[in-house]
């Protein structure tokens, strides 16, 4: 029996070469290589991206001295005081309750006070520093506005008449 | 020798000492031509151009990238792991790596020859780590291998028992494969299925041309030796 030459390895391996993957597989390849590179992408930490978005700016600068790390560092604090700032900024209401004047009532005109210049967020807070928000809109108009937290109740005003 | 003309040694001495300088400095400077040619410098690198957007910042570019050795790469390692789905990862993790990696590739040598040191190189890493514990996944063949010359020859007198003993000898070929070491494996793989030459591999696994030929020789012989041993003994 004739055994396998050299000439008779090297043929049957080139048609290996027909070993295929399933239709469609090269096609969806790169379809599968751009999910996985924005998954790998959205698992780093924040401070990453900065720190490569950072790199690639300075590489497009051809900026080669040592001195442009140092520099990227910086950039990427600021850039991260930046953000930590957005995120832990106190809400607007509360900064709101904290500048406002402490009045005792309202004055009996209301009308020219409810212009643009005063908005109706300060009026309504006008009467302690803190106080809830969600005070009355419906007493706004001719009496002062009364709170969960004033001694009085509500029921025992006086009715209002237009 | 000057002007093609081979001097005697009185003749050179005879020589005015600037015409002696100038004929030193056009040898050293042909000298060293010819060894930055001999070197691995490609100056028409077909994918220069790719390579210079992609590290420009065009991602596009490293997509043309992708798609063009795609192909080629997966032959490579599906050849070397013989998993399809190994493949698969194996191959995103290629491609993956070459794209943080591209904006260190100083073009010494081609991005051919980059692009698959780094497939083999993280494909026998892999072998390595995933040891004896494997299983086949094999492609099927494409149906195109009707019209392959050499198929044709092989399957010459048209008989069904030749097409399956041919089948089942691409079989016990492929266990065969699995049963070389995975270095030899991979220069099999480059020179008889990726059709590359011997200088070729020999950089992409940074080993000298003879290395590449003893290994190729070696691994011959053993797949000589267990194709033979199927053949006399045809039933597993």
């Amino acid at each position: 029996m004739d055994e396998f030459n050299d000439n008779e390895i090297a043929r049957l391996l080139r048609l290996k070469r027909y070993e295929q993957p399933p239709p469609g597989y090269f096609e969806n390849f790169l379809h599968e290589f751009h999910r996985r590179q924005r998954d790998e992408l959205l698992r780093q930490p924040l401070w990453r991206i900065c720190l490569e978005r950072a790199r690639g700016f300075m590489s497009q600068l051809d900026m080669r001295s040592l001195a442009s790390y140092p520099t990227a560092v910086a950039a990427v604090l600021v850039c991260a005081a930046v953000i930590s700032l957005k995120v832990y900024q106190p809400p607007e209401t509360a900064r709101i309750a904290v500048q406002s004047r402490p009045i005792l009532s309202a004055p009996a005109n209301a009308e020219e006070e409810w212009s643009l210049a005063s908005p109706v967020a300060t009026h309504i807070f006008r009467t302690q520093p803190v106080r809830s928000f969600y005070g009355s809109f419906q007493t706004h108009r001719a009496a002062p506005p009364r709170y969960v937290l004033d001694s009085v109740p509500v029921s025992y005003e006086p009715t209002f008449r237009f | 020798m000057i002007d093609g003309k081979t001097l005697k040694m009185d003749q050179a001495l005879a020589l005015p000492a600037r015409r002696i300088t100038d004929l030193l400095s056009s040898g050293l400077e042909a000298r060293a031509k010819s060894k930055r040619q001999a070197m691995d410098q490609p100056r028409n690198d077909p994918d220069q151009e790719l390579v210079r957007r992609t590290q420009a910042g065009e991602a596009s570019a490293f997509d043309d990238l992708v798609i063009k050795y795609t192909p080629r790469l997966y032959g490579l390692v599906y050849n070397m792991t013989s998993n399809h789905e190994d493949t698969n990862d194996l191959l995103q993790d290629v491609f993956a790596k070459a794209y943080k990696a591209i904006r260190g590739f100083r073009g010494k040598s081609s991005f051919y020859t980059w692009i698959h040191s780094i497939a083999v190189n993280m494909t026998l890493n892999f072998l390595k780590k995933r040891g004896r514990r494997f299983q086949l996944s094999l492609d099927d063949v494409d149906a195109s291998i009707q019209n392959d010359k050499e198929f044709m020859e092989a399957t010459a007198t048209s008989s069904p028992v030749r097409e399956a003993d041919l089948s089942e000898l691409q079989r016990r070929l492929n266990e065969a494969m699995m049963k070389l070491s995975d270095d030899h494996r991979a220069v099999v793989t480059m020179f008889h299925i990726q059709g590359m030459p011997h200088a070729e591999i020999s950089k992409i696994l940074r080993v000298s041309e003879g290395t590449v030929r003893s290994r190729l020789f070696y691994a011959n012989r053993q797949l000589q030796n267990y194709l033979d041993e199927f053949r006399k003994n045809p039933v597993s």
